[in-house]
């Protein structure tokens, strides 16, 4: 059996080139897909793993909802970071605004406000809860079955890994790690990208 | 006198400078839209940070005309994309730390008049919001600010020998700092000004 495929989808941003040359990061991904050609070229569904880099143009997004629910229908992997609008184009996903609070951290002693959801799972084998500590665009509902992975004490998930909603399997987050990464900025977002697509590529193998 | 053409970003919340007064000369539009625009209509292009800059440098043709013809284009950003062949991909400054990162003012200039260095440097105590490196500025472009790493130039502006003026910022968004309580908030407001003296100045050139 071939290794399984990781296309990104690339806006066209410098902070998705940033990331995606990134050649601690350029092993994990084996096709870019430019956001405003993915409707009219659909080689992406080839793939094993769509990975949706933060903050896209949402409407290329919603261009291929189907598209995406196909490819979700297929057993297929739909991993979609932050502030890009993803309960417009991804089956199950609830988004709810949040006051950002780019602070926090600044006052010792501060709580982040994120606990663990799911010590045990495979995510945490190479990451840590503040590798996923920064701020937050917002929050999610859990999809009933899915798994939270990183929780706000206030409820909610800022990351999930969602199997029931459909065949396939939705990573969804409000963490943008891919602008902050990409941006020379924030150092826990690059170690959040090294643990995490390090586990995303184990657990496409079927070895999380 | 002549709107000034401002590129909608992705993903992100529209910025605050754009409800005020000072901004009632902008007309937005998506970039995707920019290969329809008659950019001849005006004065000023203003690019954000968040721009997929892809889809701009594929206009890269129609800028250099737009600018030939005597426009300002006000960027901000890293380039990742060259759109001009006088320009050169951004060069971030080695590493994370305060040394690196203070904003020094070489030349005064009147998007920046009464902004204090330091509340450019720091944000709420943070170092590094305004710029993390350089984009590198062709010969003969006045330099504004650099960084005390490797003095990279962040600020500068450019009389491109061809026609046209370039005003570029290798950093965040400028205007993000419009309702910030330090002098940093002068900046939209200033720069509104000067790109409309710069478009009227330019209008009172061209025959009647």
């Amino acid at each position: 059996m071939s290794a399984p495929r990781i296309v990104a989808v690339d806006a066209g941003t410098y902070f998705h080139r940033t990331t995606f040359s990134d050649p601690r990061f350029a092993p994990y991904f084996d096709a870019l897909v430019y956001a405003p050609e993915l409707a009219a070229d659909l080689d992406w569904m080839e793939a094993d793993c769509l990975f949706v880099a933060s903050r896209q143009d949402p409407a290329f997004l919603q261009a291929v909802r189907e598209p995406i629910a196909d490819f979700l229908a297929a057993g297929k992997t739909v991993v979609a970071m932050g502030e890009s609008q993803s309960e417009t184009w991804l089956p199950g996903v609830v988004w709810h605004p949040s006051e950002v609070n780019f602070w926090w951290w600044l006052t010792p002693g501060a709580d982040s406000g994120l606990r663990i959801g799911a010590t045990e799972h495979g995510l945490f084998k190479h990451l840590t809860l503040a590798d996923a500590t920064w701020h937050h665009h917002g929050y999610l509902d859990v999809p009933h079955g899915a798994i939270s992975l990183v929780n706000r004490a206030a409820g909610g998930s800022i990351l999930y890994e969602d199997r029931m909603t459909t065949s396939g399997r939705i990573i969804a987050t409000t963490l943008d790690p891919c602008y902050h990464h990409g941006s020379n900025f924030m150092p826990a977002t690059t170690r959040f990208l090294t643990g995490f697509l390090h586990w995303l590529r184990e657990s496409l193998t079927g070895n999380p | 006198m002549k709107p000034i053409l401002y590129i909608c970003p992705l993903g992100q919340e529209p910025a605050s400078f754009l409800d005020k007064p000072y901004a009632r000369t902008i007309e937005q539009h998506r970039i995707y839209d920019l290969p329809k625009l008659d950019l001849s209509r005006f004065g000023a292009i203003l690019v954000s940070a968040h721009t997929d800059q892809r889809a701009f440098a594929a206009s890269g043709d129609r800028i250099a005309a737009f600018l030939d013809a005597g426009g300002l284009l006000v960027f901000n950003g890293h380039i990742a994309y060259p759109f001009l062949p006088e320009l050169a991909p951004f060069v971030p400054v080695p590493g994370y730390g305060l040394a690196l990162l203070q904003v020094c003012r070489v030349t005064a200039h009147p998007v920046f008049d009464g902004v204090d260095p330091q509340d450019l440097t720091f944000r709420r105590g943070v170092a590094g919001f305004y710029g993390r490196g350089h984009n590198p500025p062709p010969p003969g472009a006045e330099v504004l600010h650099r960084l005390s790493g490797n003095d990279a130039p962040l600020d500068w502006v450019w009389a491109r020998p061809a026609g046209g003026t370039v005003f570029m910022h290798g950093g965040n968004d400028m205007w993000m700092y419009a309702d910030d309580p330090t002098s940093a908030a002068r900046i939209a407001p200033q720069l509104m000004a000067w790109v409309t003296s710069q478009i009227e100045e330019h209008t009172e050139k061209e025959p009647a």
